[in-house]
């Protein structure tokens, strides 16, 4: 894992001091006028060597690597201020949805996912697995237009973009009300795009432990249907279920780029890209080693939550 | 099975004749049906599952008819990267534009104007009929004024309609932004009008005393009031920015008061008649000939043919081509045949053509016995963008594209995972461990960021068909560790199997045990999960087009169609310009997902319990 890692951020920086640019003469340009040529040249060598432009590839990577490790992970170059500061606001807007929405996607999720398996091959089992395939092929991005055309352009119900009403003042109630109208959009594609991907991943997980020899003998010892199938066989098909769930969490901190675009809402994916457009690379490769760091604490969550679900696993171990 | 046996009527012995037929062809003896249901091999038991499942075949069903559709369509409909035509901009969908209303024909056609994407007419009783999409954005041509007393004659413009009442009157409707129907009092008050013409955002009136008045946006349109014709002319054009006329004699004269190629290039000839298009201006001259100057462009108004059938007697313009009426009752045209408007089909030419009208695209033919014939752009089955450009025609291209770009990037992908996964699982240890781990890198590689910044660093050094190229190899190159995966468990799972240990014994090299005794017998996997990323590929592409990082315009795919549409005023206003796309790209993914599906549904027989 550490291995990956190391690897991941050798890749990526080799990517993104790769990228065009030159942060020195960003920070000099607009001096220009105002000096000497020689002064100028002078201001930009100076601003070469303090972003240590010129030292070999090894030390650069070996320097920013230290400070990655002690947790800094440099300024931004078009704020001038520190990534990790400027990184709160948009992180908190994304854990909000993502919350919200993953709440709501295993709340439908897995009851549908166990009914469907219950009821497996009937016309609802059929119909919802026919209805999942729709809903995972059709892209986000074409259900959030579809979305904003009805609700926001025909109906007018709701507003098309943006965190909340500018200027907005109020009780903290009405506040909330407000955030809430402009986050029930984002919330709704992401629901509706993953009940659909989750529930077969539960409908099958559910099948697999209702064909188990142990609620047979459930079933045989005249355990009620409910007790058999929620206590019984959902303990056993949550295994790979939490597999889902947890990757879901790393994604929590992700934000989607295509739907925070389009929504405006400024979360970590909209963030990630407007740094990446305005050629604020620092910022960029911050958020991006700090995925990686989450997607490994995730790796590691998975692997220790199984034990947590299922006893066995400790013991194999 | 002993019943089937007993069935089974002894085979016939085959005639020589047949034998040497099967010995040429190498054909092998046809196994009855009963054999056949025995040994039937498994991938017809997939085949046969996989069409009893009738979601399956309707999907197939629905791709195939896609795949036909946007294979065969883009070669009958070739996309013109560089086409942008202002005139066409956000039409609505609907084939309409020369729906003459049949009103209109009972009462006799007085006169027809067209303009920009509408036509308007006047009967014999001086009715004024106005159809096609009347409605351009910011103005409702369709809006005739309700006391408009009998017309006499109409002229069309881009977006405005000028008339002249039976009365002598001018009246106008439509877009007025730029006064191109603020009439002075001098234009209102005239007693006899002869003719009226109506450009782009542009109006000129000519009195019976050889006398013009213009109306409208002079910046743009060369034309001035005080010209030293005034007073001798008898005929007037409008092209898109200048205004020329026809002296008493004959003479053509430039109306404005900057040199254009118009007055530069002024033909020393005596005219009958004036025509013009967009950019150039057209004479034709008492015996016939034709004489073309102004800016003729590729669009090939100056190609006159060399040889007319009879004499042209009349000339009229459209947008960028121009029809003539023969002496013989027949039509010809030349210039730009995007819409087939420069050819007349073979139906029109009759010899009973009393009158042509034509503007922008399209042409009407009055007939004799008063019907018309009409020829050239019908209208947009799909509507258009905002550049112009036909919206069924850049779905048919941008299936193309999209589909081309998810299959390679999907073949790309397969064969490297075919080829990773079947050493890895093949050879095991050491090798196994370091391929994997390379795997493990590029999967947790963040896919869309990584994408973007190739597309940052190289993206701009390279063209547009090259960028395809780029999305193509990095989609394939990032997305084949899945599949890897799936062809290394199901290699272990076969590699201890007796038919490897037989093929080892006999001395068949390691790579020819890999890919020709292994990877067949685990190709069903391969297939499905091959289905299931061209569905994923397409996704994704659609998805960078959409963010702008992926294919760019003017080469269309459904994602970069769709990346025009994240606006709000597109998604209100032009709804064909998102919904189209939008459902070609959703039913092509959702019917390969559930092709992929019945697939893995058949060839996995456990899951056919479930």
């Amino acid at each position: 894992m550490v291995f990956v890692f190391f690897i991941m951020s050798i890749l990526l920086f080799l990517l993104y001091t790769g990228m065009p640019g030159d942060p020195a003469r960003a920070e000099v340009e607009p001096l220009k006028m105002t000096m000497t040529p020689e002064a100028y040249e002078q201001a930009y060598l100076d601003a070469r060597a303090r972003y240590g432009l010129d030292d070999p590839i090894l030390k650069r990577y070996t320097n920013w690597m230290g400070k990655i490790l002690q947790g800094d992970l440099g300024d931004s170059l078009r704020y001038k201020r520190p990534v990790l500061d400027l990184v709160i606001p948009p992180i908190k807007t994304t854990i909000k949805i993502n919350l919200v929405s993953t709440f709501l996607v295993l709340g439908v999720t897995i009851p549908l996912g166990i009914r469907q398996a219950v009821k497996k091959n009937t016309l609802f089992d059929r119909s919802v697995q026919a209805l999942s395939i729709v809903g995972y092929s059709i892209p986000t991005f074409i259900l959030a237009l579809v979305l904003i055309y009805f609700f926001s352009v025909r109906l007018g119900w709701l507003p098309i973009s943006g965190l909340s009403t500018p200027n907005f003042s109020g009780t903290p109630w009405e506040e909330f009300l407000d955030e809430a109208k402009h986050l029930i959009l984002i919330v709704l594609v992401i629901l509706l795009s993953n009940v659909a991907f989750m529930s077969r991943y539960v409908r099958a997980a559910m099948i697999d432990s209702l064909s188990m020899d142990y609620v047979k003998t459930a079933r045989a010892k005249g355990v009620k249907e409910k007790a058999v199938i929620y206590s019984h066989a959902w303990r056993n098909a949550l295994l790979p279920v939490i597999t889902l769930i947890m990757s879901w969490f790393i994604g929590i901190f992700g934000g989607s780029v295509v739907l925070e675009t389009m929504f405006g809402i400024n979360g970590m994916g909209k963030f990630y890209i407007d740094a990446l457009n305005a050629k604020d690379y620092n910022v960029a490769l911050g958020v991006q080693m700090f995925y990686i760091v989450i997607s490994l604490i995730g790796t590691l969550l998975i692997d220790l939550s199984y034990g947590l679900v299922d006893p066995r696993v400790r013991i194999n171990e | 099975m002993e019943n089937n046996k007993m069935q089974t009527p002894p085979p016939k012995k085959p005639s020589w004749i047949k034998m040497l037929f099967q010995n040429l062809f190498g054909k092998r003896d046809e196994i009855d049906i009963y054999k056949e249901e025995q040994i039937q091999s498994p991938t017809r038991t997939i085949i046969r599952t996989f069409a009893s499942n009738k979601l399956s075949m309707a999907a197939l069903f629905s791709f195939i008819i896609m795949l036909l559709i946007v294979s065969i369509g883009p070669m009958v409909y070739p996309v013109d990267l560089a086409f942008s035509e202002q005139s066409q901009q956000n039409i609505r969908p609907g084939m309409d534009m020369m729906a003459i209303p049949d009103a209109l024909i009972q009462n006799g056609i007085r006169d027809i104007s067209v303009g920009r994407t509408f036509s308007v007419g006047v009967d014999n009783n001086g009715e004024v009929y106005i159809w096609g999409k009347t409605v351009v954005p910011g103005t409702n041509v369709s809006e005739i004024p309700e006391d408009l007393p009998p017309i006499a004659r109409v002229a069309a413009g881009y977006d405005h309609v000028v008339a002249v009442g039976e009365d002598g009157k001018l009246y106008g409707w439509g877009n007025n932004r730029q006064r191109q129907l603020r009439f002075s009092r001098e234009a209102q008050d005239l007693e006899e009008i002869q003719q009226i013409a109506a450009g782009f955002q542009s109006t000129a009136v000519l009195d019976n005393e050889g006398h013009v008045y213009f109306f409208g946006n002079t910046n743009l349109t060369e034309m001035y009031d005080y010209n030293e014709y005034q007073g001798q002319l008898k005929d007037v054009v409008l092209t898109n920015n200048a205004a020329l006329g026809l002296l008493d004699d004959g003479t053509p004269v430039y109306l404005g008061t900057k040199p254009l190629p118009y007055s530069t290039r002024l033909p020393n000839e005596k005219f009958i008649k004036l025509a013009a298009t967009n950019k150039t201006v057209a004479g034709l001259t008492a015996d016939g000939r034709i004489v073309v100057w102004g800016s003729p462009n590729y669009k090939g108004e100056a190609q006159i043919p060399d040889e007319f059938e009879a004499q042209p007697v009349d000339i009229v313009g459209g947008q960028y081509h121009y029809v003539v009426k023969l002496a013989n009752g027949n039509l010809a045209a030349w210039g730009d045949n995007t819409y087939r408007q420069a050819t007349v089909p073979g139906s029109v030419n009759d010899g009973n053509n009393e009158q042509i009208f034509s503007g922008y695209y399209q042409n009407y033919a009055l007939k004799a016995d008063g019907t018309v014939d009409t020829f050239g752009l019908k209208g947009y089955m799909l509507g258009s963008d905002g550049m112009g450009r036909d919206m069924w025609q850049r779905i048919l291209n941008g299936g193309r594209w999209t589909m081309t770009i998810g299959a390679l990037a999907v073949l790309i992908a397969t064969v490297i995972g075919i080829v990773i996964g079947g050493v890895s699982g093949y050879f095991g240890g050491a090798i196994d461990i370091f391929l994997q781990r390379i795997s493990e890198i590029i999967s947790s590689l963040p896919f869309l960021p990584f994408v973007i910044i190739l597309n940052v660093i190289i993206g701009n050094e390279l063209g547009p068909t090259q960028r395809i190229y780029l999305i193509m190899v990095v989609l394939g190159l990032l997305s084949w560790t899945g599949l890897q995966r799936l062809v290394r468990a199901q290699v272990f799972s076969v590699r201890e199997q007796e038919y490897i240990t037989a093929a080892r014994s006999m001395g068949i090299k390691e790579f020819a045990i890999i890919f020709r005794h292994i990877i067949p017998n685990v190709i069903s996997v391969i297939i499905v999960s091959t289905t299931l990323s061209f569905a994923s590929s397409m996704l994704t592409e659609s998805s960078l087009s959409f963010l702008g990082f992926g294919v760019r315009q003017p080469i269309p795919t459904w994602g970069n169609m769709l990346f025009g549409a994240n606006n709000s005023v597109i998604i209100q206003q032009f709804w064909w310009q998102w919904v189209f796309p939008a459902i070609a790209l959703s039913l092509t993914v959702i019917s390969v997902n559930l092709i992929g599906d019945g697939l893995r549904d058949a060839i996995d027989p456990k899951s056919q319990e479930r």
